[in-house]
């Protein structure tokens, strides 16, 4: 560790049950600096970034840590606190119904001689505070009535008011408009002249590049490289980030005949879900054909989720028109949708996928309740036999189809799921993340499954943040960025350096 | 060889007692069959005639409301109304009749449908203004009972009619005819929950809602319809109590609620949704009749049984959140080795 450094991580290991997240990883960060890493989804930043704020505890990891060359052993969020480090995360956390004030002094309230908190105080130091921002908020304002952007200078400030000597920002402008974005550059070099250090993650490389002293990349649990500012050279860090994947996995996508139009939508906008004054699809329109497998290409935030959401009725939109075999159609519910032959999978298995509570039985056949029904009861020797038939075809690997669907492997959770909405009566489906989180030997099956549909004729998109994974599986690629679509490419012309560049919108 | 087969009976013997231990009624079951032979060693009166009578009376007035809480605790949800519904309902049956002199049927279809209403004005508000369920059924617990007490002015209406009267008061068989009501009630909405798309899909609403909407539920309908089914089994709760009582009386089922929403849970029955059958309800309802019951026949202060009850139910939910987490520990452990 050289004396003009603050941090030193070093030969950091994390493990969590079957999979390696950082192997032998080393990095420092020197005084007044801003350092950015970069690497695909699952390469470790986040992991390493949480065993600096703490969130993975001393002692869950093995290597060790050196701020301002004293070793320490960071146990907890707070102890990362008092040691110097703060960390903003990428998911807004605030307490909506408290005042700005009290966002900021959370924990750290100054008290008065009777040991109440000093309300005035805390009222002149998170002002103060927000005043080295450039950001003119009363205090006393409640954080509700505050929009996204706002919300996150809170947090910011509430890292600064800590006096952190190393600040760790993650995703931090996703929710941040192109002034803020700058305003929040222009307070980053503001900090860099006062000595504190900043580790700044994102996948928007245009603003990696144009912010970094410094870039490090990781790939695959490893750093891979490291780039001084005179240094950056875009293609090289994607070529980095990227590396060498296998493409073994992948199916043959067979020679299929790509029929007529099967859906179009026209014009659609869709509200940003954090910010009220955002839309965070301004104005997108698209075709899918018969057969056809569309990849939509974006980065995370960028809108290819709400727009799957919104085309599937689970989200409303602004407006749009929806076109299915060239007729109109009015969807603005999941019943509705799959009723028109729409079926979605969600990138959140847990959350919106599966249902707890219930078996593997009961899970598959959610969408298909009315459909088995008689007159009155359920047809339970149908509902049987489709869930025999599934479970054969799909290969779900389950003890019983009575097993509760939480004793099943995410991969088989996900077989499930996707069977759910092939029961339904299907013209086209939408998946989000299909293979997020589950094994490769699953991974594999869920390819080839998407292989056979798309040779039946039915049409797909598809939303990965594995572009390997998008490049293998689809015909054509749309590419969404800044609420517009950015660019249209074929097979020939998709490769994953194209795909950040694009998405980037560098 | 004789090891051998001891080990298939030990092991018969276990899996059995394992069948038993993971029904989602097991909480119940065994406690109340224990509990029951306990009391009549000590007092062979329990199990008269008369005193199981009596209990299956009581039972049948806890279980009418419970079986439509039931609904509304499996979707997720909770009615704290059914106490002020029973009264509202025991009040209106009373005025058709009495004071306005409308036929028996037409009185009791008329009563019904106002607790249907009731029902609908609590899954209605839930719904469209995102109120929790909790508050809403408790500004509806103060409101139905607030027009029972203006109405009334506190005072009972009767007499109400023989023939109602006859309802309740005369057994069919040398049975309270409110056990064959139960008996009926309970046998539908075991159909219904187990058998029919919208049973399936109460389950799935309490079980993860966003699941259900983006399978393709209406998870509004479903909501919609527990509440107005609860309304209206709360309400013909209060019909017979009205029958049995022979009056409606402006105090009646203060506090049900609560007895309702504990045979519920001490059934097995789970407050965080997806989770809850009508035969452990009915076997929760019966228990707690026995419980104060028996504490009666055995001479035990009356205070003491609240302490009962509550210590009871508090178990109860201790026994239902020690087989959860044991099940999601059991799938982590799984994953994890698979992983």
């Amino acid at each position: 560790m050289k004396p003009s450094d603050i941090l030193s991580m070093e030969h950091v290991t994390k493990r969590f049950p079957g999979v390696t997240a950082l192997d032998d990883v080393s990095i420092e960060l020197k005084k007044g600096e801003i350092l950015s890493i970069c690497g695909e989804n699952g390469a470790g930043k986040s992991t390493l970034m949480k065993i600096l704020a703490g969130d993975y505890a001393h002692g869950t990891y093995d290597g060790e840590i050196y701020v301002n060359g004293v070793k320490e052993k960071i146990t907890s969020t707070g102890y990362a606190e008092k040691i110097g480090i703060a960390m903003i995360y990428q998911e807004i956390n605030v307490e909506l119904d408290m005042s700005v004030a009290e966002n900021i002094m959370l924990g750290i309230m100054p008290k008065n001689q009777f040991g109440l908190i000093d309300w005035k105080k805390a009222r002149e130091i998170s002002a103060e505070t927000l005043k080295t921002l450039h950001v003119d908020i009363d205090p006393d304002m409640t954080m509700r009535n505050l929009n996204a952007s706002m919300q996150q200078l809170v947090c910011i400030a509430r890292a600064l008011v800590r006096n952190p000597k190393i600040l760790i920002l993650d995703e931090p402008t996703s929710a941040l408009t192109e002034t803020e974005t700058k305003n929040l550059f222009d307070i980053l070099y503001q900090l860099r002249e006062t000595d504190i250090s900043c580790i700044y993650i994102s996948h928007k490389l245009d603003e990696v590049f144009q912010i970094s002293d410094r870039v490090i990349v990781m790939r695959d649990s490893h750093v891979i490289s490291e780039f001084d500012r005179s240094e950056i050279d875009p293609n090289k860090i994607i070529n980095d980030m990227i590396g060498r994947h296998l493409n073994a996995l992948y199916p043959y996508m067979g020679d299929r005949i790509i029929g007529e139009e099967v859906l179009r939508i026209e014009n659609f906008a869709i509200q940003h879900p954090y910010s009220s004054e955002k839309e965070i699809i301004k104005d997108v329109s698209l075709t899918v054909k018969k057969g056809e497998v569309v990849g939509l290409v974006g980065l995370v935030g960028s809108g290819r989720s709400e727009l799957l959401r919104a085309v599937y009725g689970a989200l409303p939109k602004k407006k749009g028109k929806t076109f299915i075999n060239g007729k109109e159609v009015f969807i603005n519910s999941p019943e509705n949708a799959i009723a028109n032959g729409i079926g979605f999978l969600t990138e959140d298995r847990k959350k919106d996928g599966i249902v707890g509570t219930m078996n593997v039985k009961e899970n598959l056949t959610l969408s298909i309740l009315d459909k088995l029904t008689g007159r009155i009861f359920l047809n339970k020797t149908e509902e049987q036999e489709k869930v025999d038939l599934y479970f054969e075809k799909i290969n779900i690997k389950a003890p019983s189809p009575k097993t509760n669907i939480l004793h099943l492997s995410g991969g088989n959770q996900q077989k499930v799921v996707l069977s759910k909405s092939l029961m339904t009566d299907m013209k086209l489906l939408l998946l989000d993340e299909p293979t997020r989180g589950i094994d490769i030997g699953s991974k594999s099956e869920i390819y080839r499954i998407i292989a056979n549909l798309a040779e039946s004729g039915l049409s797909l998109i598809m939303i990965s943040s594995e572009y390997q994974e998008l490049i293998s599986m689809c015909d054509r690629f749309i590419v969404i960025g800044n609420g517009y679509i950015v660019a249209e490419l074929s097979k020939e012309e998709a490769s994953e350096a194209e795909f950040i560049r694009l998405a980037s919108c560098i | 060889m004789e090891k051998n087969a001891q080990n298939s009976i030990w092991n018969k013997a276990r899996q059995f007692l394992f069948n038993i231990w993971y029904m989602n009624e097991s909480g119940i079951i065994i406690p109340t069959i224990i509990f029951g032979f306990l009391v009549y060693l000590v007092n062979p009166v329990f199990l008269s005639k008369i005193n199981v009578t009596n209990i299956l009376r009581s039972t049948g007035f806890t279980l009418i409301s419970a079986i439509g809480m039931t609904l509304v605790l499996i979707s997720g949800g909770i009615d704290l109304s059914v106490g002020s519904v029973l009264g509202l309902g025991g009040m209106f049956v009373g005025i058709f009749m009495v004071n306005l002199g409308i036929p028996i049927w037409l009185s009791i279809l008329l009563t019904l449908l106002i607790g249907l209403f009731v029902g609908f004005l609590n899954g209605f508000t839930i719904i469209k203004f995102k109120i929790p369920p909790m508050i809403m059924t408790l500004g509806m617990m103060y409101m139905a009972r607030g027009i029972v007490y203006t109405r009334t002015k506190g005072l009972p209406i009767y007499p109400m009619p023989d023939a109602f009267q006859a309802i309740e008061q005369v057994n069919l068989f040398g049975v309270p005819k409110i056990v064959f009501i139960c008996l009926i009630l309970s046998a539908i909405f075991h159909v219904i929950l187990t058998s029919t798309a919208f049973g399936r899909s109460i389950y799935a609403v309490g079980g993860n809602i966003s699941t259900a909407k983006l399978s393709g539920i209406n998870t509004e309908r479903v909501i919609l319809l527990v509440y107005m089914i609860n309304g209206m089994m709360a309400s013909l709760t209060g019909i017979m109590m009205a029958s049995r009582l022979g009056s409606a009386q402006p105090s009646s089922g203060t506090g049900n609620e609560m007895n309702v929403i504990a045979a519920c849970i001490i059934g097995g029955t789970s407050t965080f949704g997806g989770r809850g059958t009508i035969l452990g309800t009915a076997i929760g309802a019966l228990f707690m009749s026995m419980l104060s019951n028996s504490m009666t026949l055995l001479r035990v202060d009356v205070y003491y049984q609240n302490l009962a009850i509550g210590a009871v139910l508090v178990f109860a939910v201790i026994l239902d959140q020690y087989k959860r987490t044991m099940a999601e520990s059991g799938a982590r452990n799984k994953s994890h080795s698979k992983a």
